[in-house]
């Protein structure tokens, strides 16, 4: 980075999510044909590349445990590319909680600030555009090609860590596989396997084939666990990115929210009644919030999926490769329709699913760029449960480690769409016999059933009962307040702890 | 999100062989042993003709491979003799034992002894060697200790360990709590005293008696040497579990089954229209079946008094011996199984007399089984699919730290077994592993889910499951399952064939079922 930014550098991170855990299947034994592209010289001080800028990021990281608190600021740095007047892709991670974004090209030491146009946690994409686009007019932006071949050459131009120049890092096209994203760690797409070099601060940067981007850097493995093995986002995913974002709004993901259960079990396939043929996967689970909720069964076998014939594994031969059959769903776009044929009870029928994005289990993922939500009444801190929380609060309690853990196997979030935690009670005169039910969740509130942190501000607003009457999940006792106790404790208490707010509902 | 049921299923595989390879270690002793301390442990030696070593081998089966035991481990203790040549040990000693010896401490002279009796809860056993000519020698030296139940706070008392040709070696401790704790297995909640002191370590682990002059007052029950700090198995426990076993049966310690929860909270005890100075609890849970939901006590109850004894807001009573006490030691270690009771509890503000009779609850008729010793975990083979019923033990051997995904699950309907039972469950009946074989391939990476239906027959213990393979209603076996993917088919004769190919194959198996 540069000088000005000395201060900065303590907790300044260059850019790159690691993946925690190592699957290491057997490797695809494929030759490839051929190598594409033949190496070349690249002269920088040609201006050929500064359509790949770096994106230096301030973000401020927002505290789950005191939620009525900024956060904790920090830094960060990766890669962006122009594809296009004054757009700039880039991972969604690099600008995650960012607050200020500047935007530099290689030949330029000018910082841009710059701002985000639209962002998409779940596939980890962004676009940001440059508040002044009169700088970048001149630049080309970068051409998307396809899907590289296995063993084929790509290179890989960022800003990673070892100085502050760009860099290029040549490797081949080692795998194509259906993969998680580790920026939410709940969702899973098409991503390529490249052998290329991808280090922290490559996050963003394209990755080329013949002068054209084929994929986007932006996750790889800690050093201990794997060498060489770095992930870019594919083009397909790119463009199904841009094409989301062309009506100006993001509309996420669409899932058809069902499990599937191998059949390789020769019983399996004669009570399914399916034939030797090795088509058709059974239906394991269904989440009934979900696209087909309404449609399939558990039990029922899934035939083809907009006529590509569905394997006993649940692959789909696709584009000439073998892909999970969700690769097709995800191809398509909230309001979209696929056609499914199944076999139940040994009938063929067929279906026209709409499909829609499934929302409990965003719950289940890390989210960004979100003020945490909370309720404090007299000492006691109310919050809704997911991913953030249970980390920042290192929860342990059984009961709420299950909800969360099953919150879609065991379909809890039908009867509780938002499990609120009490996370917390700050320590008052008011609350002393109830410090040990902290970290519980909130069953009932003056008897009104709590499914959501807004049904908290509903049962504590009833002011009709001299008690303020909680009852925890599972837990034997219920929590009570006097409530003119309360009322009188709860400012004494925002005092105390340097509380500004009692609540954010999220609605500003 | 698709992925979730698979990572799960790794989860469980991996934290299944953490668990074996665990097992292949040496046996984990249970109890902190005593550890040797430094040269300033007051040692006084005596001597005793009241007891004898006990030197016992135990070796438990499997939890994970049923049909299997895991490597046998010996355990040491000093046995206090009684009347009748019986000898008083605690009931680890005893616990999953093959083979137990006495030794004489002196002469070295050993003879075999079998377990007379023994309750786990209470952790004691009865120990006799069987009437011979060699039985006779080798009590002839011997002399039975009486027990002395009067040992109060601030008593001073000694823990009795022999050294190696069998001098007699003292620690003296004095007692400074008496409470009631956990012992050793789940629901046991018993009388302890707990004392500050030394305690030198022999290697005599599982029982060490403790004497005030020549009379016993109990048997230790853990040491913590950081904090030198002994608990003891005391003299009520000991003489309750002695008079249950002289009248030939033997029916165990009488539970309340009742949760209770302290009033000391000034706004709590106002929403229940407690005045200001009552005394009792708030009665939070009554167990179905058990002596309270018997004697009509209820939940929201306010728990005053038991057979006369007044109950604090902590829940304690006043013991005219120990002082405060939980009111558990009330029923559980002062009365006996079929004795009366009288409650008097506040419901709607007013004291209500309730009239009852104490029963203990056992472990069978609990959904899941709070231990387990002595025998094999009941088991079901079918075409290599292991079902199990769900028990305290084998959750145990995943250990806190790894219990996520099917065994968080599994662990939460143990501690919340209610609605199970209600549904007529006797046993929670899972699917543990899968063994590779033809018949049950594509399941093999399988495990924890939970039974609900086989062959369209309801499966409320393993027995229902053993029934139910033997009515397919085609020519495979339909299971149903709680949890993903909710239905397995097995075709019935590979299945058999299979069954056929495991006895004696590879995996060493003897017998494809165990329901005794």
């Amino acid at each position: 980075m540069f000088g000005f930014h000395a201060a900065h550098m303590m907790n300044h991170r260059l850019l790159l999510p690691l993946l925690a855990f190592a699957i290491l299947p057997p490797a695809l034994g494929q030759p490839a044909p051929e190598t594409a592209t033949a190496s070349q010289a690249i002269d920088v001080a040609s201006g050929a590349w500064d359509g790949v800028v770096n994106i230096d990021v301030s973000v401020l990281f927002p505290d789950y445990r005191e939620p009525w608190n900024a956060g904790q600021p920090s830094g960060g740095s990766g890669t962006g590319f122009l594809i296009g007047k004054n757009r700039f892709l880039t991972n969604a991670h690099v600008v995650s909680n960012a607050t200020r974004i500047l935007i530099r090209t290689s030949n330029d030491p000018e910082p841009h600030p710059a701002k985000i146009v639209h962002i998409a946690h779940d596939c980890d994409l962004a676009l940001i555009e440059a508040e002044d686009a009169k700088h970048f007019e001149k630049l080309t932006p970068l051409d998307f090609g396809s899907i590289p071949q296995l063993n084929t050459e790509v290179i890989a131009i960022g800003y990673p860590i070892g100085g502050d120049r760009i860099s290029v890092t040549r490797g081949v096209v080692s795998r194509i596989d259906f993969r998680p994203y580790s920026h939410t760690s709940v969702d899973s797409h098409l991503a390529i396997q490249v052998d290329a070099a991808i280090n922290p601060g490559n996050s963003g940067g394209p990755v080329m084939q013949g002068g054209k981007v084929v994929g986007v850097a932006f996750q790889g493995f800690s050093g201990r666990v794997a060498q060489n093995v770095g992930y870019m986002i594919p083009v397909p995913v790119i463009k199904r990115f841009l094409k989301d974002v062309e009506d100006g709004r993001y509309d996420h993901y669409v899932d058809l929210a069902a499990s599937d259960f191998p059949i390789e079990n020769p019983a399996q396939a004669k009570a399914l009644g399916i034939g030797g043929d090795g088509i058709g996967v059974m239906v394991g689970d269904v989440e009934p919030a979900g696209s087909v909720g309404e449609i399939l069964k558990l039990g029922d076998v899934i035939l083809s999926i907009d006529d590509n014939p569905v394997l006993n594994n649940g692959l789909v031969r696709f584009e000439g490769e073998l892909m999970d059959m969700n690769e097709i769903v995800e191809r398509k776009f909230a309001g979209d329709t696929i056609k499914l044929a199944f076999q139940r009870d040994g009938k063929k029928q067929e279906a026209t699913v709409k499909l829609k994005r499934f929302d409990p289990y965003v719950r289940l993922g890390a989210t960004y760029n979100q003020r945490p939500r909370y309720i404090v009444h007299a000492g006691l801190v109310f919050q809704p449960m997911d991913r953030n929380l249970m980390d920042a609060h290192q929860i342990r309690d059984a009961t709420v480690s299950y909800v969360f853990d099953n919150f879609l196997t065991d379909k809890l979030y039908v009867e509780r769409p938002e499990p609120v935690v009490l996370t917390n009670v700050l320590p008052d005169e008011v609350n002393t016999w109830l410090t040990p039910y902290a970290h519980s969740i909130v069953d009932e509130i003056n008897g009104v059933k709590i499914k959501s942190l807004k049904d908290v501000e509903t049962a504590l607003a009833k002011k009709d009962q001299t008690f303020i009457e909680i009852r925890l999940l599972e837990k034997t006792r219920p929590l009570v307040l006097k409530r003119e106790l309360a009322a009188a404790a709860h400012t004494r208490i925002m005092q105390t702890y340097n509380i500004s707010a009692d609540a954010y509902l999220g609605d500003e | 999100m698709k992925l979730l049921p698979f990572s799960l299923l790794f989860l469980i595989s991996a934290a299944a062989l953490q668990a074996q390879t665990a097992a292949t270690e040496a046996p984990k002793k249970k109890r902190a042993a005593p550890v040797a301390t430094d040269a300033t442990v007051p040692i006084a030696t005596a001597e005793s003709n009241s007891l004898v070593k006990v030197n016992a081998t135990s070796q438990r089966y499997n939890p994970h491979l049923p049909w299997q035991k895991e490597s046998p481990s010996g355990r040491r203790g000093l046995g206090v003799v009684l009347a009748g040549n019986h000898v008083l040990v605690t009931a680890q000693m005893a616990a999953d034992a093959t083979y137990i010896e006495l030794e004489l401490p002196e002469s070295g002279q050993k003879i075999p002894a079998k377990v007379v009796a023994v309750d786990y809860e209470a952790n004691l056993a009865l120990l006799e060697a069987p009437p011979s000519d060699r039985q006779k020698a080798f009590f002839s030296g011997l002399k039975p200790m009486s027990i002395d139940a009067s040992v109060r706070i601030k008593d001073n008392v000694d823990v009795l360990q022999t050294g190696r040709v069998g001098e007699l070696i003292k620690s003296p401790l004095n007692i400074n709590k008496v409470l009631t704790r956990r012992y050793i297995v789940d629901g046991s909640n018993f009388l302890v005293y707990e004392t500050t002191g030394i305690v030198r370590s022999e290697g005599n682990s599982f029982t060490l008696p403790v004497v005030k002059g020549d009379k016993l007052v109990g048997l230790l029950l853990s040491y913590d040497s950081k904090n030198q700090v002994t608990t003891i198995l005391p003299a009520p426990i000991i003489e309750h579990f002695l008079k249950d076993v002289s009248d030939g049966s033997y029916e165990g310690f009488p539970g309340m089954g009742m949760e209770m929860q302290s009033t000391q909270d000034e706004q709590f005890r106002e929403y229940l229209g407690l005045k200001t100075d009552a005394p009792g609890v708030l009665i939070s849970a009554v167990v179905k079946g058990g002596s309270a939901d018997k004697a009509g006590m209820k939940k929201g109850d306010v728990l005053v008094s038991i057979n006369g004894f007044a109950i604090d807001t902590r829940g304690d009573y006043k013991d005219p011996q120990y002082g405060p006490l939980s009111s558990s030691h009330l029923v559980r270690g002062r009365a006996y199984v079929g004795d009366k009771v009288e409650i008097k509890v506040i419901r709607e503000g007013k004291e209500v007399t309730l009239n009852g009779q104490l029963s203990r609850r056992s472990p069978d008729e609990q959904l899941v089984l709070p231990y387990l010793f002595d025998k094999g975990p009941r088991y079901v083979l079918m075409g290599g699919m292991l079902f199990q019923e769900l028990s305290r033990p084998y959750l145990d051997s995943f250990g806190e730290e790894q219990r996520g995904g099917a065994i968080l699950r599994l662990a939460r309907i143990a501690t919340y077994p209610d609605k199970y039972e209600e549904a007529g469950r006797k046993k929670l009946v899972f699917l543990s592993m899968v063994l590779p074989t033809p018949s049950a391939q594509g399941y093999d990476k399988l495990g924890g889910q939970v039974i609900n239906k086989v062959n369209g027959k309801a499966i409320n213990d393993l027995n229902d499951l053993a029934e139910a393979f033997k009515s397919a209603k085609d020519t495979w076996h339909v299971i149903e399952l709680d949890d993903f993917p909710h239905v397995l088919y097995l075709d019935t004769f590979n299945a058999e064939r299979d069954n056929m190919r495991l006895l004696g194959g590879a995996y060493r198996i003897g017998s494809l079922k165990r329901l005794e």
